[in-house]
């Protein structure tokens, strides 16, 4: 049975922090729910691409991902929305996520892309496979995933 | 890790667990001693367990943590019982350099730089957001460039004769099947062809400020105080595209070959395989896409210049020097144990560097060795090498490809602060442009090594030889 989708529960800035990584960016993510740890790393990488402040809400996509594991799961999530801007440009100010099982439906809520309006940040080439992980613990769930950049 | 100090710029990574071969890394005794707070040496040893690898799982001095592969690594592999692993190649396949001289002097262009950098700016996309060099690219054309690389540019006005013969493998790789790229992949590139991207990609305006082998410099048209303009770019969003949906394939298809690899980025196949031999043909498409793309991107430099001084393509003399690339896995023959085998050279953030003499380099080349570009940070310089006899003994044919990264890019935008940046770079006397400031932050000088430090490894191991020393004073970033 599907799951309602997540509501939005903290403010983007709270949403991750960068780790180290000598060549490439890696960011950590904290959240007290699955679904919720899936809408955040949406938002991420929306945050990643574009400065969140300047993008608006005004159009809807949806975008569907099956997986047998949590991080492929991620993987692919991250590696269809960077689709979704690289090769239809959407950018997206939030998301909301819901858990069918092996499956994730995200709804993303933004505009197109605008390099006059939106202030890009840098490219990101791709979600890699590299020490990716996404783990439930008595303290909630957190993810970590490395972009090439 | 185990580190054995073979020679002052030599080590080995003694054979232990899983490892196939020994792993060998060229750096000084400083290098080392940075590396050793970095997962790149572990990256090292990974390698060392692809099947079929043979020799040394090897590291140039300018190694830094990758995805799998360590940047800055090389590995051969057995071209009938080895595997071809994506990861390493990387999601840019075909990222490389290319080098163009011009007949003009420093002195004439710096007071005018400010025209020349917009113009290039201008003319050369960053390819976000906007359209390409090249619009309206059907998937028919552009699966014709993945066919054709830099001789598509030539049959479409973007390049000469002369331009193929000074590119690695002439602009286009062999065995490229552009029905093996996806369709999402030709997407992601419709739009960038002749287009920049972001990162540590740049276009470089300098000048030659040292010359280190007058022969040399002369043989390859360089002479002190010419500007010359380095394009680093790569296969762009195709590229990217194509790495990821074969490390999907692959990932899966594993299991069914018994391989088994410490890093799920290292995923590999043999290379007889169907799911290797299709990677090969869409990698050698991607390739090619690289290829033409730095093709027509030094076509846009060259109508920049001209535009921006009102100069013609005579007075410009705009001519490549060469071309060549750091991510790529190509088939080749070296010696291996005393015999001569076909091996398939990994080359991830590495640069051939054939020496002297070599069947594959250009007549006019040939008994120079192979130019190879190494570029460094925007503040400093990059340099001009050729490859040497011992290349071909000791690294399969490779040398390093840049300077590498000393600071991650959370530390370099930490340190950047609120810096003006730019004003730094313009009391160092580069102007910049660029679409980002998180971008220049990235990329500052000392988020760097020095590459004048990892040159000299190479030169001391005699891998390659210092030609000449360049000197920004422009660089265009995406």
């Amino acid at each position: 049975m599907p799951t309602k989708p997540t509501a939005p529960q903290v403010e983007d800035a709270a949403l991750f922090r960068e780790f180290e990584h000598t060549g490439d960016l890696g960011i950590e993510l904290d959240a007290p729910t699955r679904g919720e740890l899936f809408r955040r790393a949406a938002i991420a990488l929306a945050a990643l691409l574009v400065e969140s402040a300047s993008v608006a809400e005004i159009e809807q996509r949806q975008v569907a991902v099956e997986a047998e594991t949590d991080p492929d799961l991620m993987h692919d999530m991250l590696t269809e929305l960077l689709a979704l801007f690289a090769v239809d440009g959407f950018i997206w100010r939030d998301a909301s996520v819901t858990e069918a099982g092996r499956s994730l439906h995200v709804t993303l809520r933004g505009e197109s892309f605008d390099p006059a309006r939106h202030a890009f940040r840098g490219e990101i080439k791709a979600v890699t496979y590299h020490q990716l992980t996404v783990e439930n613990s008595p303290g909630g769930w957190r993810s970590r995933v490395i972009f090439d950049v | 890790m185990e580190l054995i100090k073979l020679a002052d710029y030599l080590w080995e990574i003694p054979k232990t667990g899983a490892m196939r071969v020994p792993g060998r890394v060229y750096a000084s005794a400083k290098m080392i001693e940075g590396m050793r707070e970095d997962p790149c040496l572990t990256q090292v040893a990974n390698v060392a367990c692809l099947p079929g690898i043979v020799g040394y799982s090897l590291a140039m001095p300018d190694i830094h943590w990758g995805y799998g592969f360590p940047i800055g690594g090389v590995a051969a592999v057995d071209a009938r019982e080895g595997v071809i692993s994506p990861g390493g190649v990387g999601y840019d396949i075909n990222c490389g350099v290319r080098l163009a001289r011009t007949n003009l002097h420093f002195n004439v262009v710096e007071p005018r730089i400010n025209q020349v950098a917009d113009a290039l700016f201008a003319k050369i996309p960053a390819g976000v957001g906007s359209w390409g060099a090249i619009p309206g690219l059907s998937i028919e054309q552009l699966k014709e460039v993945a066919a054709e690389g830099a001789k598509w540019a030539l049959r479409n006005g973007y390049a000469t004769e002369r331009d193929l013969e000074h590119t690695e493998e002439g602009g286009m790789l062999a065995g490229a099947d552009p029905d093996r790229v996806s369709e999402r992949a030709y997407k992601r590139g419709s739009k960038q062809l002749g287009t920049l991207g972001s990162g540590n990609h740049f276009l470089e305006v300098s000048r030659v400020d040292e010359i280190y082998d007058s022969k040399l410099a002369d043989a390859l048209g360089l002479e002190l105080g010419q500007v010359t303009v380095l394009i680093h770019s790569g296969s762009r969003g195709l590229g990217h595209q194509t790495c990821d949906d074969y490390l999907k394939v692959i990932g899966a298809a594993m299991a069914r070959y018994g391989i088994n690899l410490p890093d799920r980025q290292l995923a590999a196949v043999p290379i007889s395989s169907p799911e290797g031999q299709a990677y090969l043909g869409a990698m050698a498409a991607a390739a090619n896409f690289a290829w033409c793309n730095r093709q027509v991107m030094m076509h846009l430099a060259q109508q920049a210049f001209m535009q921006a001084l009102s100069i013609t393509p005579r007075e410009l003399g705009f001519e490549l020097v060469y071309d060549v690339c750091h991510n790529i896995a190509k088939f080749e023959e070296h010696s291996v144990d005393g015999h001569k085998r076909l091996v398939c050279v990994h080359r991830k953030g590495a640069t051939r560097a054939f020496g002297p003499g070599h069947p594959a380099l250009p007549e006019a080349l040939r008994p120079l060795g192979q130019p190879v570009l190494v570029p460094g940070d925007m503040g400093r310089y990059s340099f001009v090498l050729v490859g040497l006899e011992t290349a071909m003994r000791e690294t399969f044919g490779s040398s390093c490809h840049g300077a590498g990264r000393l600071m991650s890019r959370v530390r370099a935008k930490r340190e950047a602060g609120s810096r003006d940046l730019r004003a730094e770079l313009k009391a160092l006397g580069v102007t910049v442009r660029a679409h980002s400031r998180a971008g220049v932050a990235e990329e500052m000088p000392h988020a760097y090594k020095d590459v004048a430090e990892v040159v000299e490894v190479m030169e001391a191991a005699r891998i390659t030889r210092r030609v000449a020393r360049l000197k920004p004073f422009a660089v265009v970033k995406g």
